[in-house]
This record gives C-alpha cells, structure tokens and sequence, in this order.
C-alpha cells in the first residue's frame, strides 16, 4: 500500500463550540488555537467537563446536538476546513481521512454483527473496490497489535474483552489509512496492563504510519507515556500548550501544577497527593468575565477579576495566565524523567 | 467450531425445553382449573346429566358411560378417580361432546371455530407490527416535534384503550353512522361457500372491521416499545462510532433498525396472547364464529364440556405463541444464540 | 427497631427541603405541558364523580316513557336510555362501582406484587427461583378466559370481590419489575451498605428500598387501576355476569345487544357515552402516567 511519508498537519483557529440550554447557548470550547506538529502526538487533558471530548468530536465535524460549533475552523493538511464540510463530503472524510477511536468501556461496535461483517460494511460505505485486501488489512493490523486476526473478524462485540474490543476500535480507525487519528480516552476502564499495552501499541503505529495524533484523557500518566506534546484544557480553554516533559515537568499555569499535584503515585508518599480546590465548572458555573479559572487559583490577581489572560508565548510553550512566570515552586521532575 | 455449534445448538434446545415444560405446567393447571370449576359449578351438571339419562329411561350403566362421553369424566366416584378420568380422555385429546350442539365432539366445533379466530389475530399482529414499529421509528426521531408528540401520544391512548371500546366505536363509526362495511357475522348468506369471488370478497368485507380492531389494538404497544427502544439504540455508542466511522446513512439505519426491533420479539409473544384474549371481545362484537365467541356462548349456554375445552385451546394457542416467539428471538439475537445472557 | 440518632431536627429540616423542592419539580413539570394539568384535573374530576356523584341523583333514577332513546339535549346531554332514564345519570351513577373495583384491584395488586417482588429479590435463592416461576405462570394465564370461565361458579357481587379476583390475577408483572429494581439496588451495594451500618432487615425495606421504587409502583398502580376498569367492564359487557347494579360495563351491553346501538344511529348516545367516559378515564390517568415518568425518570426528560 502506498504510505505517504509526511504526515498531515492540524490548525484549530478561534474554535468556539457552544451548548443550546435552558438558560440560553453556552460555550463548552471557546475560541481554541491548537496546532497540531505533523507526526506527533499530542495529548489534551482536563477534567471532565472541560471541553476535551468537544474538541475531539469538532476534528470531525460531529458535536452532537444540543451542541453545535459556532465560529472558528479545523484546518487540516489535504483536506481543508473540516468544519465546512457538509453531507456526503464529511461523510467521505470521516473514517477515511479523520480515524476516531471510542473509550474502551463504551462499546462501540453493533453488538449483532461480527467484526468482519461491520468492516465490510466499512468498505463498502467507502467504495473500497478490493473488499479482500481490505480484509487482509484488517486482520495484519490486528495481529500487529497481538491479536489473532481471522478470530476476532468472527466475532461479535460480547465475546471480546475490553482491551480486545479498544484494539478493534484503533484497527477500524486505521484500516482505511487515516491520516489523522483522534482517540477519546484510550485507555479508561481498561486494567493497567492492558493500559499499558494499549498505549504502546498507540505509540507503535503511529511512528510506523507517519500520522498525526490526538490522544484526550484525564490520565496524566497515560499522556506523559505516549505524548509529544501536551495541551491542558480548562474550561473550555487551553491553558497550556507545550512539549510533554517541558509542561509536565516544569509547569507554568497554576492549573496545570493542581492537575500534576493531583496524581496519587503508585511509589512515595501518598500524602503528597492534592486535590485541586474546589469542583471543576460546569457550562452554567462559568465566571463570565475574567479569568476562567481565577476561582480556584491559588495566586490569583485583581486583574484576573476582569481581563480574560490572552494564550502567550513562554518558556517554550504557550501559556494564557496573567502570573509572571516562572514560577517559585516547580514541581520535582524525577517522575517524569 | 463444532463444538461452538453444538453448544448453541444445546443452549437452544434447553431453552425450548424450559419453555415446553412450562407451556405444559400451565396447560395442566388450566385443564384442572376447568375441572375443578365444572365439578364445582351449582347443581353439579355431570350429576344432573346422569340423572336426567336415569329419567329418560336408560340402565345406570348406559347413563354413567353417555355423561362420561359427554363431560370426558364419569358422574360418581371419588374426586381422584374423576380428576384421572378427566386428564385421561385429555391425553387422548378427547375434549367430550357439545350439548348446545347435541353430539357434536367439541374438539370439531374448536377446530372449525379455531381458523376464524387464528387469521384474523395473525393478520392483525402483522400489520400492528409493522405499523407500530414503522411509526416507532418516525416518533423516536422526531421526538421533539409536534407529529412525534402526537405519535406517541396516539400509541399510548391505543395502548391503554381497552380492545372492545376500539371495536365498538369501529362499528358505530363504520357500520351504523357510514354504513360501508358490514357491522357483523363472518360472510354474507347468500354467496356459496367456495373459492368464486362474491364469496372471497364478502370475507374480506367482512374481516375488514375485526383485523383493523386488531392491529390498533395492539399498535400501540409496538409503537411505544419501538420509540423507546429507538431512543435508547439512538444513545448507544455504537450508532455515533458508526457515523464518525463514515458508514454510509442507510447501513447506520439498518445498525439501528435492527437493535431497536430486537427486543419486540419478547414482546411478540404477549401480544399474541393479548390479541387471544381480546379476540373474545372482538368475536363478540362482530358476531365473528371465532374461539372467543364459542368460549361466551358456551357459558351462556351452560355447555361445560366446550367451556373447557375452548379454554383449554386458547391456553394451547397462547403457549405455543410464546414458544415460538422465542424461538424467533433465539434465531435473531446471537447473544442469545451463543447462549450468553447479554 | 433500635432508634437510629442520626436524622435529627438537621435531617429533618433537610428531608423538608427536600419535599419542598420535589413539589416544585412537579409543578415545573406540570406546567411544561398543558395536557398534564388536564391529564390531572381529569383524574380529580373521576375520583369527585366516584365518591360524590352518585348522592346527586335519586337512589332510583327516574324514568320518562314518552322520551326512550331521547336525543341529547339541554336536559338530557347524552339523551336518554331505552327506559328514557338520563344517560348521564347513568354514566355518574356507574362510575362508583367501576372506580371502587378499579382501587381495590390497584391496592391489591400492588401490594401483592410489591411483596412478592422484594421477598424474592431480597432473599434470592430457591425462594427466588420459586416465586418467579410462580410469576411466570401468573403472566403467562390467560386472564380474561379464566375470568369468564371463573363467573359461572362465581359472581363477583360486590367491587371488592371483583377487586380480589382481578387484582390475584394482576399481580405479575409489578412482583417482576419490583424484584429487578431490588437486585439492582442490591447490585449497586445499597443493602449491603445499609447492613454494614447495622440496619434492621424492616428498616433498610422500608426506609431505603420502597422509597425509591414508590414512584414506579405507583405509575403501576395508575396502570392497575384503568387495566381492573377495562377488565370488569368487559365482562359486564359480554353479559356474563348478572347485573347487580347500574354500572358501565351494563350500559354497553344493553345497548349493544339489547338497544341494537350498532345498527339504529338513536341509540348510540347509550353506547357513546360510557365510551367516552372511559377514553376520557384513559386519557387522564395516561396524561399523568407521563408526568409521573418525568418527574421521578429525569433520565427521560427530553431536551
């Protein structure tokens, strides 16, 4: 099969996604610039609610209603504005060109259908012409993640495991040699070796298919393992944008130290663990002047009362927080040496 | 492989056990419950037969062994010895004699009563099926509109409707304020039975009121089932993976379609059980010589023998509907075929 | 039961807010949608028809020879029967016997199913296995045959009887859904949790697992009581049972095969109006069935 040797670059500009409610349109992701390197990894991490799996959903043009995206655009390399697109057009790109991959504990897969039957139905929604090679495709993808290939096309969704079913998942996303692959919480619900095994056989496949990555989770450690870069997300906005070991290893906006602080770890002192103050926002909690995050910051200044922190260039990364950095408590880096 | 096949074929077949063995117990409650109901019916008709064969000049004998073909059990002896008498003759399928119909075996006036009630309730079925989930589908996907609304709140005042209040406006509606179908009876007289067409169209005219009465009588559970099974198939992950997969509208519809549809197997069976019990209604109305009609008039008119026996077919009939419905189900669903519980 | 200390005056002015804030989500329900409040009004308009109506009207309603088959009217609104008895009168008088049955049928199939439903959810094992089996049976009989197969050596004379019988008959389909949401609650560690703090068996049901299936038994009661109305309607109807007194189930029958309403146009307001009240009787309780749903399944609730 014809690889391509470079790999598809990502823009978002100014994207703004917002939530029809009772109490009117309420943004979950407001005016977000994000590139995304080509050939990379890149990591997004909040808490649930922080518009994460918005963001995921827009890089395929498929928020789902009550939501809808209201401004900005997702341009990528050889495709365009996929925001734009409509009907057959978005149709024809998702799957082909945009790879999703559902959590692990969701099931995404007719539970009536064998694994074959539903990549058949794959090819054929795509005009493949070769359906056999595209089977064959299929089972070497899954026998590259450790599967036995022939089997689980056979199967039906109950007679596989949770990791097994992840693997399927990331082998539907791949098939038809997506370019761009998005995967929505790769590895929750799923045990830590299979996690494990999962994350590897992300990192894998990536490097060998020259694609560009988006990988949301909650789980600092399964981005630290996996990631190039990394971009926090708070309430709808991302805060911190950088290198992994750059942003994980000396942070600059004081939500990213809370989220880094956070993590219990398996090894050292348990007690070293903090929860971030307060409860993360909701649509309807969110201040509507200022800071967003200014509520629960620890070191937060008058100015963030009333100037929105415009995303910044610093320290290698981007960073929208009105605090001079850098700052006076860095977190140990050892953990992610 | 083979073994897999082996292990759903045993899983199916002890599922189908299961079902028999409890189609049976309910068959032989029923026929105790009739049992028991005409030993226990006042003035104790088997004896009063026997007595009045003694009157009319027959040997004790002759009149034990006319009541015994009558009522399928002998007038004196212990209740054991009756009760056996009685699960005999059933066994042999022996049902006893009709009395309104002097001699006639109630098993022939079951079985000529049997098809006009069994046709009508499986055409009903059918078209309730496929309206209700045909409109299940429309009011689960618009069900923030106003035709949704309306939809499904036509389903649930069908379904909470009782079936006879459906026929009798039916009736008034159709036979008396526009008299354009015929307000009853199974045929018109003056056709020859046969297969020439006055006769043929003259059924149908007259099945026209009874099928129709069927199907909205249970078109309202399809169409709600249908709705909320749409609604929860529509949150199901795999319906989104699907589209973000770039699956063509009319495969996701069939992904849809199929899970939704699914479970109303389960339903089906019940349904036709309703559809039995409802045909009692809907024979008395039209005046339609169905099993429901023949149980009614046989307590009017006081014949036990075919009391019991209708009763008894009608369980059969429900019995052997909720067996092959899950049969159906099993063939459908390969969670269940697999033999898992999912 | 052991006094347990915990639910003080906090607990309770707590437990208040509580039932004040549920009032208010039933009114915002309620007023979401016009057609519930008719949906209740209708509901009120039946039981104040039922306990009331019948003192409206002389124990013996009056007949007027020279108006059978009377059309409506100002003074007959559904016209007059084949005595020339107002067939409203007959309708509001009806109601009594019908609403009667229809509790009593509801309370006992709910506390009947309700029992069932816990004990073999609660207690699993054989006993489990057993009822269940029992319900299976109870679901799977052919109620109306045996009901009409039961009035010839029976002859349900008063409502209550008739309730009985019904509500024995009824009681499957809550003893089922009653022991799936216990072992659900159960799975979710509920009784286990309420064990650990030493609760008596008395409380953790009473206290713990009704409260939160009370909304879902009482739709079914709801439910029960239009299914018992249809039930003995119908047999009042196919004329097997005799007529003890004036109730709708009656009317239908005279007037279908004694008034021959289906085939003269003059007697069909004898047959449309016990109908209508049982559309309308469906309707209501069907209306706040679907409030109920939302207010107690937000899950349901339709953006």
């Amino acid at each position: 099969m014809e690889r391509h040797l470079t790999a598809p670059g990502v823009r978002i500009r100014g994207l703004t996604v917002v939530y029809n409610t009772p109490s009117g349109e309420l943004p979950a992701v407001s005016g977000v610039d994000l590139t995304l390197a080509p050939g990379t990894i890149t990591g997004v991490v909040g808490e649930s609610g922080s518009g994460k799996s918005t963001l995921a959903l827009s890089m395929l043009n498929a928020v789902q209603p009550p939501g809808r995206i209201s401004a900005g655009s997702v341009e990528i390399d050889g495709l365009g504005d996929v925001v734009r697109l409509r009907g057959e057009e978005l149709r024809r790109t998702r799957g082909r060109k945009v790879g999703y991959v559902f959590q692990a504990a969701q099931n995404s897969l007719n539970p009536l259908k064998t694994i074959g039957a539903q990549l058949l139905d794959l090819g054929r929604s795509h005009d493949v012409g070769d359906l056999r090679a595209l089977v064959r495709d299929a089972r070497e993808l899954l026998g590259r993640m450790g599967m036995d290939g022939a089997r689980v096309l056979d199967s039906r969704q109950h007679e596989l495991s949770g990791g097994m079913r992840q693997r399927v998942g990331i082998m539907f996303a791949l098939v038809l040699d997506a370019r761009v692959v998005v995967l929505d919480e790769p590895t929750t619900a799923l045990d830590m070796i299979t996690q494990a095994t999962i994350l590897r056989i992300i990192r894998e496949v990536h490097d060998e298919r020259a694609l560009t990555t988006l990988v949301i989770t909650h789980d600092v450690g399964a981005v630290a393992e996996v990631a190039d870069d990394l971009a926090v997300m708070y309430g709808g906005r991302v805060v911190e944008h950088g290198p992994v070991a750059e942003v994980l290893g000396a942070p600059e906006h004081p939500y990213t130290r809370g989220l880094i602080r956070a993590i219990p770890r398996l090894s050292g002192d348990l007690g070293l663990a903090r929860a971030l103050p307060g409860r993360p926002p909701t649509l309807g909690t969110l201040p509507a002047a200022g800071c967003v995050f200014r509520e629960r910051c620890e070191s937060s200044l008058d100015l963030c009362r009333t100037a929105e922190p415009v995303p910044a260039a610093r320290a290698g990364r981007t960073v929208a927080c009105h605090l001079p950095g850098p700052h006076a408590v860095p977190v140990k880096r050892k953990e992610y040496a | 492989m083979t073994r897999a096949t082996a292990n759903r074929a045993g899983a199916l077949a002890r599922r189908v056990a299961g079902h028999v063995a409890r189609g049976l117990v309910m068959i032989w409650l029923v026929a105790t419950i009739s049992f028991v109901i005409i030993r226990e019916i006042p003035g104790d008709p088997v004896l009063a037969m026997y007595e009045s064969m003694l009157q009319k000049g027959m040997s004790p004998d002759q009149a034990e062994r006319a009541t015994a073909v009558l009522y399928g059990f002998l007038p004196k002896g212990s209740l054991w010895e009756q009760y056996t008498g009685y699960m005999g003759s059933l066994l042999h399928f022996d049902l006893g004699r009709s009395l309104s119909t002097p001699g006639v075996e109630v098993t022939s006036l079951i079985g000529s009563a049997a098809s006009w009630t069994v046709l009508p309730v499986l055409a009903g079925t059918l078209l309730s099926f496929l309206l209700g989930v045909t409109m299940g589908v429309y009011a689960a996907v618009r069900r923030s509109g106003r035709l949704g609304d309306l939809l499904a709140l036509s389903g649930s005042l069908l379904h909470g409707v009782p079936v006879y209040v459906i026929g009798l406006l039916l009736t008034a509606i159709f036979a008396t304020l526009w008299p354009i179908l015929p307000s009853g009876g199974p045929v018109d007289v003056e056709f020859t039975p046969g297969l020439n067409a006055g006769y043929l169209g003259s059924l149908v005219r007259h099945a026209v009121l009874p099928v129709v009465t069927y199907t909205l009588a249970s078109y309202g559970g399809w169409i709600l089932a249908m709705k909320s099974n749409v609604v929860t198939v529509l949150g199901d992950d795999f319906i989104l993976a699907a589209e973000l997969r770039g699956l063509r509208r009319g495969i996701v519809f069939r992904y849809l379609a199929r899970n939704a549809i699914l479970p109303l197997f389960t339903i089906l069976a019940l349904s036709i059980g309703m559809l039995f019990g409802g045909s009692i209604f809907i024979e008395e109305i039209f005046n339609y010589p169905g099993l429901g009609l023949l149980l009614v008039n046989s307590i009017s008119s006081r014949d036990y023998a075919l009391m019991g026996g209708t009763f008894l077919v009608i369980t059969i009939g429900i019995v052997v509907a909720n067996i092959v419905a899950d049969l159906l189900y099993s063939v459908i669903d390969p969670r269940v075929r697999s033999g898992g519980t999912a | 039961m052991t006094v347990t200390a915990l639910p003080g005056a906090a607990g309770r002015s707590r437990r208040a807010t509580l039932r004040r804030n549920f009032w208010r989500g039933v009114w915002r329900v309620l007023r979401r949608k016009p057609s519930r409040m008719a949906g209740v009004a209708i509901c009120a308009l039946f039981a104040v028809m039922g306990v009331a109506g019948p003192l409206l009207y002389p124990a013996h309603l009056p007949r007027d020879d020279d108006a059978l088959y009377a059309p409506p009217s100002l003074s007959h609104p559904f016209g007059t029967d084949f005595e020339g008895t107002d067939v409203l009168a007959l309708v509001v008088t009806g109601s009594r016997y019908v609403l009667l049955t229809g509790l009593a049928t509801a309370v006992i199939t709910v506390a009947l199913g309700t029992a069932v439903g816990l004990f073999a959810g609660f207690r699993r094992g054989w006993q489990d296995t057993l009822l269940m089996r029992l319900t299976d049976l109870n679901l799977a009989i052919p109620g109306l045959p045996l009901l009409l197969v039961l009035s010839t050596v029976w002859k349900f004379e008063s409502p209550l009887e008739m309730g009985l019988v019904l509500g024995l008959l009824g009681w499957g389909g809550i003893a089922r859904a009653v022991r799936s949401q216990t072992l659900s609650l159960r799975e979710r560690g509920f009784i286990e949790a309420a064990r650990g703090l030493g609760l008596p068996t008395t409380h953790i049901i009473g206290r713990e697992l009704l409260p939160s299936m009370a909304p879902y038994i009482a739709m079914n009661m709801l439910i029960a009581v239009t299914g018992a109305v249809y039930a003995q309607v119908g047999l009042f109807f196919l004329g097997v049972l005799p007529f003890e007194a004036n109730n709708w189930g009656v009317m239908l029958n005279l007037a279908v095969f004694s008034g021959g309403a289906l085939t003269t146009p003059a007697a069909l307001p004898y047959l449309l109006a016990p109908l209508l009240a049982i559309l309308l009787l469906t309707l209501g309780i069907v209306l706040v069935v679907d409030a109920m749903d939302e207010i107690f399944n937000p899950r349901l609730r339709e953006e």
